[in-house]
């Protein structure tokens, strides 16, 4: 399909938009929010004397990424990568700088908060993370490069260019952030992955990332202990906050306590909101709750599966998998740690854990989804 | 732009496929945390949730004889403040500075910390904190305590003892009978956060405590007051160091007093009364100083320090002389002032000597040659034995802690020179209780008892949970010799050295002794004497003993009065009546008659009728001249030498 023909079928076929994955979207971000004046209440109260101190700036940044979200579904997508009139570049041009830049700046000036260096401040507004924003860069700057020329990517040359193209965001951001450089990593081989034609090389290049992931593991002193806490979890000191999260999910049972009677968010759990909020939920609402919210979340990957491959075009669809791509990863990764199952990584569960930059970037994130899904043609 | 192609559809739902097929693998990972791994991570959450907070028992109380409480729980508070609850800290810190008597900076500091609960006072009479309750103030918590109380303060202190902040027996009867008294404490498991606040309206594991049992002794409150007060005016009058005085029943072992003069108020057991504190006034203690001074300050000497007995064991000697048969009471002794022994020359205390003088004379005049002569007669061998009989190489087993034992010759040392002042209670030691139970034994018919102040444990309710029995050893002695020894120490009293002593109406027996201290020729002497009444049937016997009194030291002249003082208090209390023989009835002027009728009568007419009956003091209130009421009422039988009030208008 070439693209006029995309543009004339555009004015009569303009009706498509995915509702139910908007409504997952809402319930889910209100689903966070409960969740995390659950867990966060009792610390609000403690330190700032506010039991809604943290609830309140969540909803801020929920509710503004809403907005943000439903505007950018009323964009077309491609926009990102059409050049702009007057200054002749593309805006995905622009943010692949700007997120260059933004990541150098945070490793010179970046707020050091738990000994890692990742944070811009932004005054009141709190602490914004650069590497989030990256995320995004990565998804759309990706599927460009490869809609650029998919046939490439037959060949193991054809993904080194990708690579290529995307190791600059990667390399700033593993300096000091593994998870989030794994999560980048996950996303671009993803769509690659989506693009390609042939396998062959993905089983190489997946041995080669693992020989780079097993020489970070076990040469980088901190990783390599992080194997160790997470072998002997309930001897290791370090291991406290992860116990304590086992702790957690196993005195939830199937039914749970019930809402807001979490026991282990009482200090037990430090800062339960954040990375290890999955861990209260099961506590409160137990294995039964769990399992729902795992099941809404895929049944919202399903959903930007739907849209993948369904539009209009490759673009729309390899943008859709690295959104899908970027959402899965992190849910099966927090999950994964907060159950013990992989070494201790800190990895936000998408709309639900507390933090402004991660929720309105995975919101943007699900406005260029529903984007995609508006120019669905409704041969359906 | 390029298409969607089918293979990236496909690769789409590979994705999605892997991704489906990890979150079944994390689902069952899930499972199998919360389901079989549950119960295990609950208990340990569980455990780490709970704080275990004692509730303390309420320890038993102490009753006298006569039911009288002497040591009980007093309801105190402690009031604290919360921070976080605080609504109007300027009302708390006036509130609390106002009732509490704290200044105000220091309740503000209170108040102002920033910390979960933070203690403004203890020990808050409940009077003031049930006012403070009445504030309703936010923020203010008032905990309800229990406090070690003794009512009479420092009545009997150290036998009584006290107790320590946690709810355990210090010294004295308080730890002897500790198991009984402090109950078995009380838990509650509350949940709390990582922070150790509790979390409120939590459900609570609660084990209720159980109080302690109460301990019923044979202390009398009175007997002991009395004994307590005469004690402590001769140890002022004699400036002596400490004044230890015993009553005892000689019958059963009952103890009804122990005094330690001067004591120390079991109330405050941590402040050195004012005469140790006097003597270290201006200095700095160091805490190891103030650590000995305590120790000391509650030390029952009574059972804990050995002193040489002196004549006041010559009891025992005659004992066994007259047990052995190896005296008569007539057989005749001569004293010349001293009695050369192998080749010592031993002094008796009246320089010059009593001359001749038959048994019954020697105890009378304490003359220590008599007592080295039967003593010598029965012999080293008999004399041990008869000790051993008489509990003197035993500690008594009184239910008190700390108590000493006697520092005896082995008898292969004993020769000559040492039976011989061993026989008048020299160069050995023993407590003063030892020497009260050997002196039971010789009164009461021979029966050797156990000292004791426990007699029955009960509960709050007054059922009876252990009445306590005390061995006892009948026929030590025989009753004759029994029966000798009384009438001979009833003579001491009232014709002997212990004659000051003497108590009109009462038959009362006894033995003085002054003891030289170690070591001879300080200068320091214990006065003593062992006392017991009615002489034909004991029911008291009591030894006082004064330590280095000033001045007169005979036992005789400054320790008999005593007895005689605190006999003449707690036997008519003790219910034995006074039993005046004839020649005391005219001696003191005993007697009674009936009262007449003033009412009415002048000034001259009622001195004209004083002439006649044998009033005492007259006491004549108001100004006029005629008697309008008076007292004792006309018609009234008084004794003789009773004061008469009369009312004039």
């Amino acid at each position: 399909m070439n693209r006029t023909a995309g543009e004339t079928n555009k004015k009569k076929l303009h009706s498509y938009y995915d509702y139910s994955l908007l409504f997952l979207i809402l319930f889910m971000v209100c689903f966070g929010l409960v969740m995390i004046y659950s867990t966060s209440s009792y610390n609000a109260q403690r330190i700032y004397d506010d039991a809604t101190h943290f609830l309140q700036r969540q909803a801020l940044f929920g509710g503004a990424g809403i907005l943000i979200m439903l505007f950018v579904s009323k964009i077309d997508y491609r926009i990102y990568v059409t050049n702009l009139p007057v200054i002749r570049l593309k805006p995905i041009t622009i943010l692949y700088i700007l997120c260059i830049f933004l990541q150098i700046y945070v490793l010179i000036f970046g707020e050091v908060i738990k000994g890692a260096k990742r944070w811009i401040s932004l005054g009141p507004l709190g602490n914004f993370q650069p590497s989030e924003l990256t995320k995004i860069a990565v998804i759309i700057f990706t599927a460009y490069i490869v809609n650029i020329a998919p046939r490439k990517l037959d060949k193991f040359r054809g993904f080194l260019r990708v690579v290529l193209f995307i190791v600059p965001l990667l390399g700033l951001i593993l300096i000091e952030n593994f998870s989030t450089a794994l999560v980048i990593g996950v996303i671009m081989v993803s769509i690659c992955f989506v693009a390609s034609k042939k396998k062959a090389y993905y089983i190489i290049s997946g041995l080669l990332f693992g020989a780079i992931g097993a020489i970070f593991i076990f040469f980088v002193s901190y990783r390599s202990e992080r194997i160790t806490v997470w072998l002997n979890v309930e001897t290791e000191e370090k291991g406290y906050q992860i116990l304590q999260g086992l702790y957690a999910i196993g005195s939830g049972g199937i039914f749970g306590k019930g809402l807001g009677e979490s026991m282990q968010k009482l200090g037990f759990i430090p800062e339960s909101h954040n990375d290890m909020i999955f861990s209260v939920i099961c506590e409160e609402l137990g294995l039964f709750g769990a399992f729902a919210l795992i099941l809404l979340f895929i049944l919202m990957i399903w959903r930007i599966f739907i849209i993948a491959i369904n539009a209009p075009d490759l673009l729309g669809g390899l943008i859709a998998t690295g959104v899908l791509a970027h959402i899965a990863i992190q849910v099966l990764l927090n999950i994964a740690v907060v159950t013990n199952t992989i070494p201790s990584t800190g990895i936000p569960l998408p709309f639900i854990s507390y933090g402004g930059s991660s929720v309105m970037v995975i919101l943007f994130e699900m406005g260029i989804v529903l984007s995609i899904s508006n120019q669905i043609k409704g041969e359906r | 732009m390029a298409r969607n192609r089918t293979y990236n559809r496909r690769n789409s739902l590979l994705v999605v496929s892997i991704i489906i097929m990890a979150a079944v693998l994390l689902t069952v990972r899930l499972g199998y945390l919360m389901i079989f791994k549950s119960e295990d991570y609950a208990a340990r959450a569980q455990a780490l949730h709970e704080r275990e907070r004692a509730i303390k028992a309420e320890r038993g109380s102490i009753y006298d004889r006569n039911g009288v409480e002497i040591a009980t729980n007093k309801p105190v508070c402690t009031i604290s403040v919360i921070h976080s609850q605080i609504t109007d800290p300027e009302r708390v810190i006036e509130v609390l500075s106002k009732e509490l008597g704290l200044t105000e900076e220091r309740v503000r500091k209170r108040v102002e910390k920033i910390s979960s609960i933070e203690r403004v006072k203890s020990n808050v009479d409940k009077e003031i904190a049930d006012k403070i309750r009445e504030y309703d103030l936010d923020g203010v918590m008032v905990d309800e305590d229990y406090k070690r109380y003794y009512p009479y303060g420092s009545l009997a202190s150290k036998v009584i003892g006290f107790t320590g902040s946690d709810n355990q027996g210090i010294i004295g009867l308080e730890v002897k009978y500790d198991q009984f008294l402090k109950g078995i404490d009380g838990t509650i498991l509350t949940l709390t956060t990582a922070y150790g606040l509790e979390i409120e309206n939590a459900a609570e594991d609660r084990i209720e405590p159980q109080a302690g049992n109460d301990l019923h002794i044979s202390l009398d409150v009175n007997i002991q007051e009395y004994a307590q007060q005469v004690a402590k005016k001769v140890r002022e009058a004699k400036n002596a160091n400490n004044v230890k005085l015993i009553v005892m029943n000689p019958q059963n072992g009952e103890i009804y007093a122990i005094v330690n003069e001067p004591e120390f108020n079991l109330n405050d057991p941590y402040t050195l009364i004012d005469e140790i504190a006097a003597e270290y006034e201006g200095e700095t203690l160091t805490s190891e100083k103030m650590n000995q001074l305590l120790n000391g300050m509650w030390r029952n000497a009574c059972i804990s320090d050995t002193y040489d007995p002196g004549s006041a064991f010559k009891i025992v000697t005659a004992t066994a002389a007259l047990e052995e048969k190896v005296v008569k009471y007539t057989d005749t002794f001569f004293c010349p002032g001293y009695k050369k022994v192998e080749d010592r020359i031993i002094r008796c205390h009246k320089a010059g000597g009593h001359g001749s003088q038959t048994f019954v004379d020697g105890i009378k005049n304490s003359c220590n040659p008599v007592f080295m002569e039967i003593g010598a007669r029965v012999g080293v061998d008999k004399m041990y034995t008869y000790y051993n009989l008489l509990g003197l190489f035993d500690k008594t087993g009184v239910d008190l802690p700390g108590e000493a034992n006697s520092i005896m010759h082995k008898p292969e040392n004993v020769g000559a020179v040492e039976l011989a002042t061993m026989s008048f209670g020299q160069s050995f030691q023993i407590t003063p209780l030892q020497l009260l139970v050997a002196g039971s034994a010789i009164v009461n018919g021979g029966t050797l008892v156990t000292p004791h102040l426990g007699v029955e444990i009960r509960t709050a309710d007054e059922s009876v949970v252990r009445a306590l029995d005390y061995k006892t050893t009948s026929g030590v002695i025989s009753k004759e010799t029994s029966e000798q020894m009384k009438e001979l120490l009833e003579a001491v009293v009232s014709d002997g050295t212990g004659k000051r002593a003497y108590l009109p109406g009462f038959r009362v027996g006894g033995k003085t002794a002054t003891s030289e201290k170690l070591p001879r020729r300080s200068g320091k002497y214990i006065s003593s004497f062992i006392g017991f009444a009615p002489a034909n049937d004991p029911q008291l016997i009591a030894l006082v003993l004064i330590d280095e009194p000033t001045g007169i030291y005979y036992g005789g002249t400054i320790a008999a009065p005593v007895i005689s003082e605190l006999f003449d208090n707690i036997l008519p209390y003790m219910g034995i009546e006074e039993n005046y023989t004839e020649t005391e009835k005219e001696q003191f002027n005993v007697g009674s008659f009936v009262v007449p009728d003033f009412v009415g009568k002048t000034k001259s007419e009622v001195k004209d009728i004083l002439k006649i009956y044998e009033f005492g003091e007259t006491y004549p209130l108001g100004e006029g001249d005629t008697v309008m009421e008076q007292f004792p009422l006309p018609g009234e039988i008084v004794e003789k030498e009773s004061d008469l009030i009369l009312y004039y208008n």
